[in-house]
């Protein structure tokens, strides 16, 4: 094996952004490239529904990575239930973990989607944890 | 595209989405492995992320272990509980008629869907010569219980393949080579008279 290429960084993505749904008329941008250009990785949220096991197995792996030096944000989709986040269920699941709750940024369908794309690559190179626990754990 | 109509759903293994779930030294990629994410969205199909189960039961600090390891009952039935957490979502895609395959990751000890990573003398101490470990063709920890979880619900069997991410010596092309054939092996199968459906 070589040398690790891992970005350290990840995004919560609803499954409305994973697989936009074919309509005319929604203009999304292309998140999973923009995730993907800003070495970014996924962790992908059920579509909307129960899903009360998989969002505690999902509140776990989050636990898991914020505890240990990886940067963990949120991107919604405003229009959807909870921005198709799941943030009702997942926010007290995140909390009981120990867990701040991971910055959010909201896509917009309504507004152009070549825009939107940009407006997230910039949220998402902006953030990251303080350098201090970089160093702590990014050996 | 028409609201009922039959899907194209790939359950791709976690690491595939995202490299941070691998352990130290066994990322080759800072977050989506773009080419299996490009050959799977190209040919239209729908992702969903399966579950990381060693980074839920050993944490993102584990050491790295072979198939032998992880066969233990408390693995097990930590994959068991994975899996019923999942399988919902996989029932539902299969009841209505979609097509789902499963995109796992070959020579891991929990994902392996071809081939899995296996020395039954690991154990002990993480002093290891590297790479001494045999790549063996089975599933792994992980997939053999996903897999009886579906059978238990009466499920069929999911075409499968493996990106060949664990393999010991990674190569990109090759791996890709064999993704595409697998998914334009489906694509003609599909096309021949009586389809492909894996619908229960």
């Amino acid at each position: 094996m070589n040398s690790d290429a891992r970005g350290w960084r990840m995004a919560l993505v609803p499954d409305g952004l994973m697989n936009p749904p074919d309509r005319a008329g929604a203009a999304l941008p292309d998140v999973l490239g923009v995730l993907e250009a800003s070495g970014y990785g996924v962790l992908h949220l059920p579509p909307p529904g129960e899903h009360s096991l998989l969002l505690a197995v999902i509140a776990d792996q989050v636990a898991e990575y914020s505890h240990h030096g990886y940067a963990v944000v949120a991107i919604g989709m405003r229009g959807q239930p909870s921005d198709g986040l799941h943030w009702r269920r997942l926010a007290p699941l995140l909390r009981h973990r120990g867990v701040a709750l991971p910055p959010r940024h909201l896509i917009r369908p309504d507004l152009d989607a070549a825009l939107e794309g940009q407006r997230l690559a910039g949220f998402l190179a902006g953030y990251d944890l303080p350098l201090e626990e970089q160093r702590r754990w990014r050996v | 595209m028409e609201q009922n109509a039959p899907r194209k759903v790939a359950l791709v293994a976690n690491c595939l989405l995202n490299q941070n779930a691998k352990v130290c030294q066994g990322a080759h990629y800072k977050g989506l492995v773009s080419p299996v994410v490009e050959a799977l969205r190209s040919r239209g199909y729908l992702l969903h992320q399966l579950p990381c189960p060693e980074l839920a039961f050993a944490g993102v600090r584990r050491w790295w272990a072979v198939y032998e390891q992880y066969d233990t009952p408390a693995y097990r039935a930590h994959c068991r509980r994975l899996a019923q957490a999942i399988a919902p979502l996989i029932e539902q895609h299969l009841r209505r008629g979609d097509e789902v395959i499963l995109i796992g990751l070959d020579g891991s000890p929990s994902t392996g869907v071809r081939f899995t990573s296996s020395r039954p003398d690991w154990g002990g101490r993480p002093n290891r010569p590297e790479d001494d470990w045999e790549i063996v063709p089975r599933r792994g920890v992980w997939i053999e219980e996903l897999e009886a979880e579906l059978a238990r619900r009466g499920l069929p069997p999911l075409p499968a393949t493996g990106w060949a991410l664990d393999m010991g010596r990674f190569d990109e092309a090759g791996s890709r080579r064999d993704l595409e054939q697998f998914l334009d092996s489906r694509e003609i199968a599909a096309g021949a008279p009586g389809g492909n459906s894996a619908a229960p």
